[in-house]
């Protein structure tokens, strides 16, 4: 090749860089001026909310870091969390809670790091530790690291919510929620300036689910990984924590009352929000019964339009479609059936059921069109309910919603504090428990009179036949049996069809059987496991 | 601190070490005549290539033994001039840059600042250093070479052995005078980063009165993330609890009717404990003697635990306890893992018990229990004035310790709880040494690092150009930090396979422990791999493993660096240099300006 060769080779060369800053330019062309919107890659980065700014703090630490890494950021990433993976293997936690820092720093607009790492600081690390005192720190430890990730990420709601749930369920659930109660309540470096009335976890988790509820709200930001059903039941969940929480830790009287009444107002807020769910309409959880009454009111008036007896002509037809093995199901009551026909119950059920809208087509004549608007509106209403009814499940809505309505009432309150104080009775072996048990009862049965549908629920029972079993050892203390009839035995009846009979156990050991009780000395039967 | 396997004693390991070193050098060098001699007898015939290889021995023998130091130093001087001139300060700006920003980077909330600060250092100047020396050993010879100014050197009655020594040596004392400016910086930055101090919190004072009068408790101001409990006895002195491995002292001073309380500058922070430690066996359930303890399905097996409420225990057994070493009392640290299989009591610690034994006649110490302490190092001190286990007196070293041995049985009390321990966990804090010559120590390990890198560099660069003399040294040092790895690898104790069978894995993105298809392709692909890691293992076999040299965790978790370890690290440091610069003056000797 010689010179001239070389020279034309430069030339093209400079060229086509040249041809090819000029798509570049319209590509990246940064946001310089007010009146420029900047190259296309500049403009998407605005539309979607992924330009640094947009996303959050711009960290000189975190930048230099990516430049550092030579577009080679993702290897740096993943070398990290390898030696994170060892960090936690050999029990270095001081090295592992840096590396989480250089990850974060790393990778701070990828959200799960935040979420995932502040989670095993707070959850899984923590527990590492035998000392309570330790454990809080971890604990505390990972909601900075979420708070940090918040500088980041200004925009997302997870990040808030997050710091909510640690905050709240773990200081506030943990083995050790008693000790971190207390070490949360004395912690001036994390509360500030936050006056001690209001340094319960509970309601500090409380003002950051309100936060990300804001973000949520206000900007339109959708919540990520977590339905809006659960997301916004934390808020009013955690007003109800805590109003269980001060009635655990000792306080009635007007706080407590004061406390659910809150706890009740944010439920209904929460009942009359819209929420949407899987079928794409949204949904409040306070109207399900008037769909139910809408559906009701739609079926009375498809049963005024139809002719007499043709709900049971159109059973009759049914009934003479069967197959004989299938007649031979129907007939036999559902106790006598056997395993094949009891496999038969769910084709029976859907060849017997009768659709409104099947119903009103047999409605023939004038009314046929009156019928059909009257099924579809029954069908409609109902298929709302049930979709209601199926979020109601999931946040378990009737039952904090009883609670919300009952545990502000007198009686209740009495109740409660008359248990408590005969726990507390118990345990310090004065003699005054039995009495103060039997008075509380005495107000769980005024309780459960005025609301029996609390007897349907299992964690109610089992609050309530725990506390019959220590009523039933502090008689055992003076020789006497729990006395005949007993006026919560429905309580402990549905206990029983919940557990089994076996399935409670003694919270006190006694050091001998009561009359009509097993011998602890007793074996058992061939095979039982004795307890130690 | 862990310590995963034993620190060698040097004198233990010098002989076997120079029997191996000389047994590799012999078949290294008959392998390296044998090939010489088969290139030469390929390229002239065997007559003349055997007198080649003969002249070339002779010549090589000759050169060795006529090394002029005058010379040498005069090379290295120019290899000190070249690396001025080469900008080699420029690292040094990096690493005052680094420490500057050095801030940003590390979590200002560690509960153990001084294990990560002085990691960072140490580890940002061994990268720092290690790098420098990579890029003036490899490209310096090509360049000359390259440029012809070798020309001006090999003219002169110079051997090729002086050029490479005198580059090593030149550019080992640039490094060298680099990483002291560096060892100086970094000592300042840890100090001045960790010094702190904080204000007892004169409200949060309550006062308690006791057998030695009224003793007050409180807390300090926040600092540094963290806060102290403070505790001041009836004479206005006191102390604080340990946080992040230190505490202050506390004097108090007075204002005419004001006082006021100054806490002191953090102690045990910087230390350098001199640890000596037993060695550990165990007794089961039964009191029957085991290897290990249970295991409580850790994945990593460092520790192995002893049941609480049995006859098992932890026994370390101490050699050469005299009280010439132990005037006074023995202080003892030790570090316990806790394992509970139930819940227990939350708010108390489980309950240990430590007792002294003789191992002759098994006379023993009264039992003396405490609350196990998790991840920090609980220290005690066994005066010489003890009880036996029926109360009456009785003396240390009299009593208890025979022909200098004495030993502690540690065992878990609460029933169906686990204590978890390792050899290193349980020492007698012999003496403390210096942290800043501990610091200096810590250099030297990173010095003999760089050393190896520019012997390597120079000898890559005696027969390779400037950029494959660097990457050839870049692999070496990659592959020295990572030889337990890539040894692994080679020898089929990683699962996912070779390096061909792991590369198909990763692009197919299949899990490691799904196996290939039986077929064509997994024979060829595992043959292929057979013949990788034959190679991958001889050559780690004969790389330094680089990682042996670092003394960080020494340092950094307060221990003194033990001198057998410095040792060794020096010999085999050396053993290397020796090795690489013989190679280094062959390969210079085959080139034809060197001759």
């Amino acid at each position: 090749m010689n010179q001239r060769q070389r020279f034309i080779r430069k030339i093209v060369y400079a060229c086509a860089i040249a041809a090819l800053l000029l798509p570049l330019s319209w590509l990246s062309q940064p946001e310089t001026t007010a009146g420029s919107e900047g190259g296309l890659l500049a403009r998407m980065r605005k539309e979607h909310h992924l330009s640094q700014a947009a996303l959050g703090e711009i960290d000189p630490a975190s930048e230099t870091i990516k430049l550092v890494t030579l577009g080679m950021r993702g290897v740096a990433a993943n070398i990290l969390w390898e030696k994170a993976n060892h960090y936690r293997k050999v029990e270095d936690w001081s090295s592992l809670s840096a590396t989480y820092e250089q990850i974060a720093r790393l990778q701070p607009n990828f959200v799960t790091v935040w979420v995932f790492q502040s989670w095993n600081l707070s959850y899984n690390i923590s527990v590492e530790f035998d000392d309570y005192h330790d454990r809080y720190y971890w604990v505390i430890k990972g909601i900075d690291f979420l708070k940090e990730g918040t500088t980041y990420n200004t925009e997302e709601p997870r990040l808030l919510s997050e710091i909510g749930w640690i905050l709240s369920q773990k200081i506030g659930r943990a083995d050790e929620h008693v000790q971190f109660r207390r070490l949360f309540r004395e912690d001036d470096d994390f509360n500030g300036s936050r006056p001690l009335a209001q340094r319960d976890n509970w309601l500090v988790g409380r003002e950051w689910q309100l936060q990300a509820q804001r973000l949520v709200d206000e900007k339109g930001i959708t919540v990520r990984g977590k339905t809006p059903l659960l997301f916004y039941s934390q808020s009013p969940m955690c007003l109800i924590n805590y109003s269980e929480a001060l009635e655990e830790e000792g306080t009635f009287g007007e706080v407590a009352k004061s406390a659910w009444r809150k706890a009740a107002d944010a439920w209904n807020q929460y009942s009359n929000r819209d929420l949407p769910t899987q079928y794409n309409f949204s949904v409040r959880l306070s109207e399900k019964e008037i769909y139910e009454k809408r559906s009701r009111e739609a079926q009375d008036e498809l049963t005024r339009l139809a002719p007499a007896g043709l709900r049971e002509e159109m059973v009759s037809e049914r009934l003479a479609a069967l197959t004989p093995q299938e007649r031979d199901a129907y007939d036999t009551p559902d106790a006598q059936r056997t395993s094949e026909q009891r496999g038969l119950v769910p084709v029976l059920d859907g060849k017997m059921k009768i659709e409104h809208v099947q119903f009103a087509d047999r409605i023939k004549g004038e009314n046929h069109a009156a019928a059909l608007k009257a099924a579809e509106e029954a069908t409609q209403c109902d298929f709302i309910a049930r979709a209601i009814d199926n979020q109601r499940e999931i946040v378990n809505y009737d039952y904090w919603l009883l609670r919300c309505q009952l545990e502000p009432n007198d009686d209740t309150l009495a109740a409660r504090k008359l248990i408590y104080d005969a726990d507390k009775a118990f345990v310090a072996a004065n003699i005054r428990a039995p009495e103060l048990y039997v008075e509380g009862f005495k107000n769980w049965r005024k309780v459960l009179d005025a609301h029996p549908a609390l007897i349907k629920d299992s964690n109610f029972t089992d609050e309530l036949a725990d506390s019959v079993e220590h009523y039933r050892n502090a008689l055992h203390q003076i020789d006497e049996t729990l006395p005949k009839p007993f006026i919560l035995q429905d309580v402990l009846d549905a206990d029983e069809a919940y557990h089994g009979a076996l399935g409670r156990k003694p919270r006190f050991e006694t050091s001998q059987p009561g009359p009509g009780e097993a011998d602890p000395t007793d074996p058992g039967p061939p095979g039982a496991v004795k307890q130690p | 601190m862990t310590l995963e396997s034993v620190p060698p004693i040097f004198w233990n390991w010098i002989w076997p070490a120079l029997q191996f070193f000389l047994q590799a050098a012999a078949i290294l060098g008959c392998t390296a005549l044998a090939v010489g001699f088969l290139v030469s007898a390929f390229r002239y015939g065997p007559v003349a290539g055997g007198d080649i290889t003969y002249r070339m021995m002779r010549t090589g023998v000759r050169d060795m033994i006529a090394l002029s130091p005058r010379r040498i130093l005069a090379l290295a001087w120019l290899a000190v001039q070249e690396s001025l001139r080469r900008r080699v300060l420029v690292g040094f700006g990096m690493f005052l840059l680094i420490l500057l920003f050095a801030g940003w980077f590390l979590d200002s909330k560690t509960n153990d600042p001084a294990t990560l600060y002085l990691s960072f250092v140490l580890t940002a100047t061994t990268y720092l250093v290690l790098l420098m020396a990579l890029f003036l050993s490899a490209f310096s010879l090509p360049a000359d070479i390259k440029n012809h100014t070798i020309y001006t050197i090999v003219t002169k009655p110079v051997r090729p052995g002086e050029i490479v020594l005198g580059r090593i040596l030149g550019f080992s004392a640039i490094g060298t005078v680099l990483l002291a400016a560096m060892g100086l910086l970094s000592y300042v930055f840890v100090v001045r980063v960790l010094n702190h101090t904080h204000e007892v919190e004169l409200a949060s004072l309550k006062t308690t009165s006791g057998d030695t009068g009224a003793t007050r408790a409180g807390r300090t101001t926040a600092a540094q993330n963290h806060r102290h409990q403070v505790t001041i006895d009836a004479d206005g002195k006191g102390s604080t609890d340990i946080v992040q491995g230190h505490f202050h002292l506390v004097d108090p001073q007075t204002d005419g009717e004001k006082t006021t309380y100054v806490l002191g500058p953090p102690q045990d922070l910087l230390t350098a404990r001199v640890p000596q430690y037993g060695t550990l066996r165990f007794k089961d359930r039964l009191g029957q003697g085991i290897e290990r303890g249970i295991s409580v399905g850790n994945e990593w097996k460092y520790r192995s635990f002893v049941e609480g409420g049995t006859l098992a225990a932890a026994i370390w057994t101490f050699h050469d306890i005299t009280p010439e070493r132990y005037p006074d009392h023995v202080p003892i640290e030790m570090t316990i893992r806790v394992f509970r299989s139930y819940k227990g009591d939350i708010e108390k610690g489980i309950l240990g018990s430590l007792v002294l034994k003789n191992p002759r006649n098994g006379r023993s110490s009264r039992m003396e229990t405490f609350r196990a302490k998790e991840f920090t190092i609980d220290s005690r001190d066994i005066p010489r004035k003890l009880a036996d286990e029926k109360g009456k007196p009785i003396d240390l070293f009299d009593d208890l310790v025979a022909d200098g041995e004495l030993e502690v049985w540690l065992q878990c009390i609460d029933s169906s709880q686990y204590f978890g321990v390792a050899p290193a966990d349980f020492y007698l804090r012999a003496s403390d040494a210096s942290f800043g010559v501990n610091f200096i120590k810590s250099y030297l390990g990173i010095w003999v690092q760089m050393l190896l890198v520019t012997s390597f560099g120079v000898m890559f660069s005696t027969f390779l150009s400037g950029a494959v003399a660097m990457m050839a040294t870049l692999a070496a040092v990659v592959l020295g930090f990572f030889t337990k790895f890539v040894f692994d690898v080679a020898q089929g104790a990683v699962e996912g396979g070779g390096p061909i069978e792991s590369l198909i894995r990763l692009v197919n993105q299949r899990n490691v422990t799904v196996q290939m298809e039986p077929g064509l392709t997994r024979d060829a692909v595992q043959g292929a791999d057979a013949v990788f890691m034959f190679f991958m293992k001889s050559v780690t076999s004969l790389l330094p493993d680089f990682r042996q040299f670092s003394n960080v965790d020494y340092v950094a978790h307060g221990f003194d660096i033990p001198p057998d370890t410095l040792g060794v690290q020096m010999f085999s440091g050396l053993g290397y240099v020796v090795a690489v610069f013989a190679i280094g003056y062959y390969f210079l000797r085959t080139r034809e300006m060197a001759r």
